[in-house]
């Protein structure tokens, strides 16, 4: 591509050249001024038309430079139908070239960030969705958890919400297919899943107090840190070949923290270290650990 | 809100009110604590005239942490009954200077800084009766929090950690009875005005 700094700076050049030019020209067309006096006034103007004249000619002369400092392009530009765009004669949609030309930047620079991110994102070994990047030899369907009929993923949570007494659910789809999930667990937290299929993709652990979104953390410390150790349990409890379990696997751990604030901690047998309860869950046994006693 | 305790400090003989808050404000920084602004929360409180029947007490009360509301508590006989409104009840009570008169030598107050640690909020507070220095009056909330059978036991284990042994083990007598209800800012209220008629019953400094 080509450089677009000399293009400007020509550009300029050609601005400071009309406007310098205009004044000289409007100079002239004023004649003789009021402001210079009596005596030699024709000398005068002339003096001052000829630094005028000067400085044109060094605008010119910079105008000059800058066009031979451009890189003619190879190649014609194939502007495709948008070159049709220059004969818009109507006022209101001569501006529809720079806006073109805006969104064109803005979709370059998706499509960079998307390949940077696909390739962090193949390196990944926590990838849980299957996407077959080599569409040579397509492979027969996978058993898939993130597609998943909607009756099915409403029963495998109805289920396992008959199973856990302090967890109360709350099942909504406001985009038609997937899951989001409201969750309480007795009167000490509140928690929003993002399903998709019966893959867990998101969740944000708040306060019983505080309302849920998805894109909002607590304002309290203790729910940011267990949404953190969330994001790792639902890590931990994925298995590819058997969503429902892990479903239940992990709503069974954070149905848990029921006992955030009444449980002490297994490890040094107190409530509170650096002012924070147990926020740890082992992920077999449950047992309540701090961050920093965790074995 | 969260669960809250408040927790009376009692005052030795060689400490003055300053000398203990700065005492108990360095205990506070070693736990990592953050300073939050001031807090303040007084009590005024009115008496019915004798003409109009048996005797009735009203307590008015402010807290900085609740700065749209106004608390009263209507005391009669044995029975309570507690009232929040907004602040134009003021008003309305001085209006009714008839019948309610308020004695100002009465007037308590609780104010000082206040703290955050992790998601803890201490207030130390310097309590005088009439601009008179009467004692010191901590405030442990716990926000995260909202039932307060659920957290006393970390709320104790926090307290006694910088308190020492003033702090008893069991929650104060006012949430014995509620200790499975949600905790609202009128129990904080409450246990003010617990504290409050303590300190108006003692002599000296307590
Ligand atoms: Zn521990």
């Amino acid at each position: 591509m080509m450089s677009v700094e000399p293009l400007q700076t020509a550009l300029s050049c050609i601005r400071t050249l009309r406007s310098n030019v205009g004044v000289a020209f409007e100079a002239l067309g004023n004649g003789i001024r009021s402001d210079h006096g009596e005596e030699g006034k024709e000398t005068k103007f002339l003096f001052e038309l000829q630094d005028l004249l000067t400085v044109v000619n060094n605008n010119l002369r910079d105008v000059e430079q800058s066009i031979n400092n451009l890189q003619p392009p190879h190649n014609p530009f194939n502007l495709g139908n948008s070159g049709f765009l220059s004969h818009e004669y109507a006022q209101d949609r001569q501006a529809l070239y720079s806006q073109l030309v805006q969104s064109y930047k803005w979709t370059d620079k998706v499509h960079e960030y998307c390949s940077l991110a696909h390739a962090q994102l193949s390196q990944n070994s926590l990838t849980r969705s299957y996407t077959n990047t080599s569409s040579a030899k397509r492979r027969k369907i996978q058993t898939s958890s993130h597609n998943v009929l909607p009756i099915h993923v409403d029963k495998v949570i109805n289920q396992i919400e008959r199973l856990l007494p302090e967890m109360n659910v709350n099942i909504q789809r406001p985009f038609a297919s997937n899951v989001i999930l409201h969750v309480s667990v007795g009167r000490v937290l509140k928690a929003i899943i993002a399903f998709k299929g019966l893959l867990i993709e998101w969740i944000i652990v708040r306060g019983f107090s505080e309302s849920l979104d998805l894109w909002t953390e607590s304002r309290f410390k203790v729910f940011r840190k267990v949404t953190e150790n969330a994001h790792a349990a639902v890590m931990r409890f994925y298995m590819p070949t058997m969503p429902d379990v892990s479903v239940k696997n992990f709503l069974t751990w954070l149905h848990s923290f029921n006992t955030l604030f009444s449980d002490a901690c297994k490890g040094c047998g107190l409530h509170l270290r650096n002012a924070m309860p147990p926020t740890w869950r082992e992920f077999r046994t449950l047992e309540p650990y701090h961050e920093e006693c965790k074995p | 809100m969260g669960v809250t305790i408040v927790q009376h400090y009692p005052m030795t003989e060689n400490r003055t009110g300053p000398q203990v808050i700065e005492f108990l404000t360095k205990r506070v920084h070693a736990m990592g604590a953050a300073q939050a602004g001031p807090f303040l929360v007084d009590c005024e409180t009115y008496n019915s005239a004798p003409a109009f029947g048996p005797p009735r007490t009203v307590h008015l009360l402010n807290n900085s942490e609740q700065p749209a509301t106004v608390f009263s508590i209507l005391e009669s006989g044995q029975k309570q009954v507690p009232l929040v409104s907004d602040p134009l009840f003021m008003d309305l009570m001085k209006k009714l200077g008839s019948v309610y008169t308020c004695k100002q030598q009465t007037r308590m107050e609780a104010k000082g800084p206040r703290f955050e640690v992790a998601d803890f909020l201490v207030k130390l507070g310097t309590v005088t009766m009439n601009a008179n220095f009467k004692g010191v009056l901590v405030e442990v909330e716990y926000r995260p929090c909202l039932v307060p059978a659920a957290c006393w036991e970390l709320l104790r284990e926090f307290m006694q950690g910088f308190l020492g042994t003033c702090v008893p083990n069991q929650p104060p007598s006012y949430l014995q009875n509620r200790m499975q209800d949600i905790y609202q800012p009128l129990d904080t209220i409450q246990q003010y005005l617990d504290q409050f008629r303590e300190y108006r019953k003692a002599v000296t400094v307590r």
